[in-house]
């Protein structure tokens, strides 16, 4: 007791002003250090810490001058030009200039980079004078500003040096575990999977930052081992709290649940372009849109959202939530439960005995991933659908679905512009060199595709909003995906941490404060 | 004629006399006087029967996805579900499976894995121990070394080396069906020491006892003696450790399952039971968790108890 007693005071003593450290737990390690190399929540919301873009997000989610002080439409819609902040410095000292925003441009929207989609209607990134670059679109982009708020700066020099030219999201390069940014915290040590650590850079241009000293991050994927390390005081923050805790949490002293609604839709996709089931010579049954209704009726949302989710999530019948912009209010009805519509649309299909087919599924990237996918297994089986359930680590993840090793996969969207034509662009489209690069399952429309860049250079709001609702119809009406619910936002953090949450789960360092 | 049919088979006769000779043998004499090791037998054999006969005693098939119900799940035990109306004895996990079933289910392929890893580890440990102390020479020297090195590893280390490579080289389709194999193997190759220390100490002792001279002198080669004439004479020790042994793998295996290294989820035992129980344990639905790992512990438990016996009871310097 009393040497306990001694050492906490010990602490108290030590501590103020001096260092503040402060750790934080979530479930996905971020694969890379690269920001041109993940297009993933983990990846982006952690380099955010360490890289900077022109813009970022306020703590209201507003666009706000980041690394480019003002910006203004080029002519008639040929563009935009940015005015660089001057007296930036990377973190190794080198000045930060439109030669190094040139060269992001080059790497971000290169063939081996995972974020070339947000660069599909920019033809050229011009560097007018040392701070000053034009960036040339294509077609009108009225919301270009907000779609380039996870795009990072890169020093051209640094990465040139280290021969991190390109990204190289697979085999991984020096940028994978390294980085060099403008941002308020430097990378003081990367342990992939074990720890990562994060210190203030002294040469910040920007002021408004937390007195955190150094930040340590532990991935920590058994979340009831996560919840433990909070009520203990072994970690400051976790994300996310587990759906069953959150009461609990909620309840005890010294800790508090702080919860949102995440952007994120969480959906099934199918394969769409195979003419195969995955490991067979059987024909897909998922190319006939009857087969994929008879899923969406399948499955009973609802008890998902009452035991699973514990009642802490919102359903979804499209791949945006009704908070974001560009909504379709008239679609927002979810396909009912209804096991005989799903039975004798699979008999009009030609298969009244079902089929056995591979569901792929993460088991550490979403809320409860692995459990929503053993209902829907159960759920399926009572239409007579065999499912036969893979669920792996989300690090495997993606690369498994982009080898086309699924029939079904679990997916869950957080809209990076806050608006409905963002999924469309990336999930929708046909896949193409810079759009449609996470339509996994190959949908493709001829009518979509020709829709997608119209309503991105549509500044008309009411015409915009007629084509978005056009394609969302057909994205129901063709059962692209199957929308299952809105994942809610549930942080726990210690009573003396103050933090903000983003609706995008980004996790913002600069804005946490230990009291 | 209807004479020569009237001579008596001895069969009947010595049936009974030799189910009274095992009866009245020192073994079972000590087992009458012993409670404990009564209660043991008890609940092993109830536990393993129920394993056993799971698919006929479970309410429910806990792996047929079908009969699932979704709004089934976390039921208390012993209370109806508020929404659906149906009972569960055991209550119900995530998913709605019946808790109680899955605990059968889990429990065979508990002791599946514990018996043949077992066996594996006792032919092996058998074998190789028989082999150094007959020998001797090189033979004893590369054996029981390579049996020192292990020892100096916790044997559940060693497991999941032998796991971690056995997975790596394995393709990841066949992954979930090979795991049962190999668990048995991890852990049958990582307890065979104890047999191989054992048989080689007996068969050290045997090896110069007059009757294997004999053996030895009559021109019977080295094979028949290890196997006719030394094999039987060192079994009671091997038979003990495997009673103990059979537990420590049982909780090895729950080990690894729990770490998330051993059973897959869609083929759960005890171990991986538990683990999927933990993620529940802070938020009040204990029973996922409590009913696996109170059936673990009495299995366990109750054949260490069973083996703590057997060890006094074959001592002959405590009879």
């Amino acid at each position: 007791m009393k040497p306990a007693l001694l050492l906490a005071v010990a602490c108290a003593i030590a501590t103020p002003a001096v260092s503040e450290t402060f750790h934080w737990a979530g479930t996905t390690d971020p694969n890379t250090m690269d920001p041109h190399a993940g297009n993933s929540a983990p990846v982006l919301g952690f380099l955010n810490n360490i890289y900077e873009g022109l813009v970022r997000r306020g703590t209201d989610m507003a666009i706000e001058p980041s690394l480019a002080t003002s910006w203004e439409p080029i002519g008639n819609g040929e563009g935009w030009r940015f005015i660089l902040r001057e007296g930036v410095t990377f973190h190794d000292g080198s000045d930060f200039n439109a030669e190094d925003v040139v060269f992001s441009y080059q790497r971000a929207a290169s063939e081996a980079s995972d974020v070339r989609s947000w660069f599909a209607s920019v033809t050229d990134v011009v560097a007018v004078d040392d701070y000053t670059v034009d960036i040339l679109t294509s077609n009108p982009q009225p919301i270009f500003p907000d779609s380039i708020a996870n795009w990072m700066m890169m020093d051209s020099g640094w990465t040139m040096a280290s021969s991190a030219d390109l990204p190289a999201p697979g085999e991984g390069n020096f940028a994978t575990l390294n980085a060099n940014g403008t941002g308020p915290y430097v990378l003081a040590e990367r342990q992939p999977g074990l720890e990562t650590v994060l210190e203030p850079f002294e040469g910040w241009w920007g002021e408004e930052r937390g007195n955190v000293t150094r930040g340590i991050f532990t991935p920590i994927d058994n979340s009831a081992t996560a919840v433990a390390a909070l009520l203990a005081g072994d970690v400051d923050m976790i994300n996310p709290v587990p759906v069953q805790d959150a009461d609990r949490l909620d309840g005890v002293d010294g800790v508090r649940l702080i919860r949102g609604t995440e952007a994120r839709v969480i959906m099934f996709g199918f394969s769409q372009d195979k003419d195969t089931l995955f490991g067979t010579d059987d024909a897909n049954p998922f190319l006939d849109v009857r087969v994929r209704q008879a899923v969406a009726h399948a499955i009973n949302v609802p008890a998902i959202l009452q035991t699973i989710m514990r009642g802490s999530a919102e359903p979804a019948a499209q791949l945006v939530g009704a908070e974001m912009n560009g909504f379709s209010e008239g679609l927002a009805m979810r396909p009912g439960l209804d096991l005989d519509r799903a039975r004798a649309l699979l008999t009009d299909a030609g298969y009244p005995d079902g089929f056995s087919f591979l569901l792929k599924c993460p088991n550490d990237r979403y809320i409860n991933d692995e459990s929503v996918c053993q209902a829907t297994v159960a759920m399926l089986a009572q239409i007579g659908l065999d499912a036969q359930l893979d669920a792996i680590p989300v690090s495997n993840y993606w690369p498994e679905l982009r080898e086309d090793n699924y029939d079904m996969y679990l997916l869950g969207w957080s809209p990076g512009t806050f608006d409905a034509e963002h999924p469309f662009r990336f999930l929708v489209h046909t896949p193409q060199d810079n759009i449609g690069t996470w339509n996994f399952g190959g949908y493709s429309n001829a009518r979509v595709d020709e829709l997608i860049p119209a309503i991105q250079s549509e500044i008309d709001p009411v015409a915009r909003q007629a084509m978005l609702d056009e394609v969302a119809a057909t994205v129901q009406d063709d059962v692209v995906y199957v929308p299952l619910y809105i994942q809610p936002l549930l942080w726990g953090a210690a009573d003396n941490i103050e933090l903000t949450q983003r609706v995008d789960n980004f996790f913002i360092l600069r804005w946490v404060t230990v009291e | 004629m209807t004479q020569t049919e009237t001579p008596p088979t001895p069969a009947p006769v010595k049936a009974p006399s030799r189910l009274s000779r095992a009866w009245h043998s020192d073994l079972a004499w000590s087992f009458r006087r012993a409670p404990v090791a009564m209660i043991s037998a008890f609940v092993v054999i109830v536990l393993v029967l129920s394993a056993v006969l799971a698919p006929l005693i479970a309410p429910h098939d806990p792996f047929n996805p079908a009969t699932l119900n979704l709004m089934n799940g976390f039921t208390p035990p012993g209370e109806a579900n508020a929404f659906t109306g149906d009972f569960f004895f055991l209550g119900t996990d995530d998913q709605g499976r019946d808790v109680f079933s899955t605990i059968l289910y889990g429990m065979r392929i508990s002791l599946f894995v514990g018996f043949a890893a077992v066996m594996l580890a006792m032919v092996l440990g058998v074998i190789l121990g028989l082999l150094a102390g007959y020998l001797g020479g090189w033979t004893e020297t590369i054996i029981m070394r390579v049996a020192d090195v292990q020892l100096t590893f916790p044997a559940i280390l060693v497991a999941m080396l032998i796991f971690g490579i056995a997975k790596g080289i394995t393709p990841p389709e066949y992954r979930d069906q090979m795991a049962i194999w190999v668990l048995i193997l991890a852990i049958g190759l990582s307890d065979w020491v104890q047999f191989a220390r054992v048989v080689r100490g007996a068969t050290l002792v045997e090896k110069s006892r007059e009757y294997v001279q004999a053996a030895k002198l009559i021109g019977r080669s080295p094979l028949s003696i290890m196997l006719r004439h030394i094999l039987p004479n060192v079994l009671n020790p091997v038979l003990v450790i495997a009673t103990i042994s059979l537990a420590l793998a049982i909780i090895a295996e729950a080990t690894l399952s729990f770490l998330g290294v051993g059973a897959p989820p869609t083929k759960p035992s005890l171990g991986t039971l538990i683990r999927i129980g933990q993620e529940f344990m802070f938020s009040g639905e204990w029973w996922i968790l409590f009913f696996p790992a109170v059936t673990l512990l009495a299995l366990a438990l109750s054949i260490n108890l069973l083996g703590d016996w057997l060890r006094d009871a074959l001592n002959p310097k405590l009879r």
